[in-house]
């Protein structure tokens, strides 16, 4: 099972040389982000806004977080790619050899899931790092509200990783962008349909009354804080996706 | 006398595609044979080797490897057999270490030393990517990767396809040196039959999705002759020793089942030791 992911890992070789550099520009990034919020300008910024009156303390603490949620799901972000693994495996003919070789169906689907987790493994790994830095730095997220959010991208992610290699199994090879947009318009549909009752309030408040600003910073500490919903979810969509995939697979034979 | 033990059988096995069906096949490799597995293109070898290697689920019969059913359930059995396919498989990006780090994480048995010794031997640069390998050098580095974690078994789908004579030599050669060993077998796969004349002890004919001939090859050559004659000498020969004829400006040609019989039957008529082409092509040509 270690060779597949290793084979998978070899065929993302390029994306993650070049995810390497994007993560070294995120670090640096959130460092002068940092730091310019707590001694530069944008730290002079909030500064004259509360002097103003424009917004409050909880706002500029909010904006702040915001910007950092987006520097905390960028080292997430590599499992966007998986698509690619798919993809050469099919033009390579790797599924043939991959038949040959003594490893069972249920441990071939395994090693697949096993490697966007690798994906999230690396991405966890620097976004902890990431978590250390800012949360020494600025007081506006602490490391738990900073990993709370990386637990709940992950987990939004592993459903979409999930749902491509379930997609790409009942589809079949080449058709990778289906299996995309597909895996994304199922996440979105349930992400809409678990939250509609939330949703149609902010829908009346921001027609209705024009006043949005609440509802934002409510997602906001939902995800700092409530990220374990998530999860639970991420780990039930894997396993009915890995239990329907395995379905299809045996039914096919050979497909992974 | 040894008992032959079968490392590969099949039993009236049955795998309907709708439109082309592999109809109650039966046939058996035994242990320490090399068997030549024939037919034209799209006769149903290359479905009977995934059926073989579990790729494809069968409709009905039973298939055995290693005397074990092949249900699904059979990985491990795979240990102990090397394939090579047609076409090469591996990514284009993969070089010969590449393969080495990720077949040594899959097979229990896989040799690095002698995956690199082949390697070596078959002049395959080790950090070049295989997509810039010629065809008989991916042949070879497939062939490197189904010798390298012992296999007792090699399965081949059409190895020899599209190689000049020299390379197809070489590999002829490679798969004589794998059967020094008593408990090494081949089941290869060709429509290229002069390689198989060349190496195989076993032949199993398919056609159109059914066994036609199967057994051993030296019978089946000795058996067969192509007895030659006028076009209206044909209606003597008895019905029951054709197998198939073609007719020329020249005369008629006809394959025989038992080239002795005919030879002494018709004293007058020359009769020739039949190839396995031409058998192959004359049993096609019986059934169109």
């Amino acid at each position: 099972m270690k060779g597949l992911i290793i084979k998978d890992i070899m065929c993302l070789k390029k994306q993650l040389r070049t995810f390497s550099f994007v993560l070294l520009g995120v670090f640096v990034l959130a460092l002068m982000y940092v730091l310019s919020a707590r001694f530069g300008n944008i730290a002079k910024a909030g500064a004259d806004m509360l002097l103003d009156n424009d917004i409050t303390a909880v706002d500029v603490k909010n904006i702040g977080s915001f910007v950092l949620l987006i520097f905390m799901i960028i080292p997430l972000s590599a499992v966007l790619d998986m698509t690619v693994i798919f993809n050469a495996d099919g033009e390579a003919g790797f599924n043939r050899i991959s038949s040959s070789i003594p490893l069972s169906i249920p441990k071939r689907l395994l090693a697949r899931f096993l490697t966007i987790y690798a994906l999230f493994g690396i991405g966890i790994v620097v976004d902890t790092v990431l978590a250390i830095m800012i949360s020494s730095l600025t007081d506006m997220m602490t490391f738990g509200e900073l990993m709370g959010t990386v637990v709940f991208f992950a987990s939004i992610l592993s459903i979409y990783g999930a749902l491509v290699v379930f997609f790409n199994i009942l589809l079949g090879y080449g058709k990778d962008q289906y299996c995309q947009v597909f895996a994304i318009l199922v996440t979105v549909l349930a992400v809409v349909l678990l939250n509609l009752k939330k949703l149609i309030v902010v829908w009346k408040v921001a027609v209705l009354e024009k006043e949005i600003e609440l509802n934002v910073w409510g997602w906001l500490d939902y995800i700092k804080t409530k990220a374990w919903v998530v999860l639970i979810a991420a780990v039930l969509v894997s396993a009915v996706s890995y239990g329907l995939s395995l379905y299809i697979a045996e039914r096919k034979r050979g497909v992974i | 006398m040894d008992e032959v033990i079968n490392v590969i059988e099949l039993k009236d096995v049955v795998k309907d595609y709708g439109d082309f069906k592999l109809d109650k096949i039966s046939f058996a490799v035994p242990e320490g044979s090399v068997c030549g597995f024939i037919g034209q293109n799209g006769a149903g070898k290359t479905t009977t080797i995934n059926l073989i290697l579990d790729v494809i689920k069968k409709d009905a019969g039973e298939v055995l490897l290693f005397g074990q059913p092949v249900d699904g359930k059979s990985a491990s059995l795979r240990e102990d057999v090397g394939v090579v396919f047609d076409e090469m498989g591996f990514h284009d990006f993969m070089t010969g270490k590449d393969i080495n780090i990720m077949m040594k994480n899959i097979y229990k048995n896989w040799d690095e030393e002698v995956f690199f010794d082949y390697l070596k031997r078959f002049s395959l640069p080790s950090k070049k990517p295989c997509g810039k390998f010629s065809r008989g050098m991916r042949m070879k580095l497939q062939i490197a990767v189904a010798l390298s974690h012992h296999a007792k078994m090699l399965i081949m789908d059409e190895p020899t396809s599209g190689l000049d004579p020299i390379v197809r030599n070489e590999m002829i050669n490679i798969f004589r040196e794998f059967v020094v060993e008593e408990d090494h077998t081949i089941l290869l796969s060709s429509h290229i039959t002069g390689d198989l004349e060349k190496i195989a002890d076993e032949v199993v004919f398919i056609d159109g999705g059914r066994i036609v001939l199967s057994g051993n090859k030296d019978e089946i050559l000795e058996k067969h002759g192509i007895l030659k004659c006028k076009k209206d000498e044909l209606s003597k020969i008895s019905e029951s020793l054709i197998v198939s004829f073609e007719e020329s400006s020249f005369g008629a040609e006809v394959l025989v089942n038992d080239r002795h019989a005919a030879a002494k039957l018709y004293p007058d008529m020359l009769i020739e030791p039949a190839l396995l082409e031409q058998i192959m092509i004359f049993y096609v040509n019986k059934k169109r």
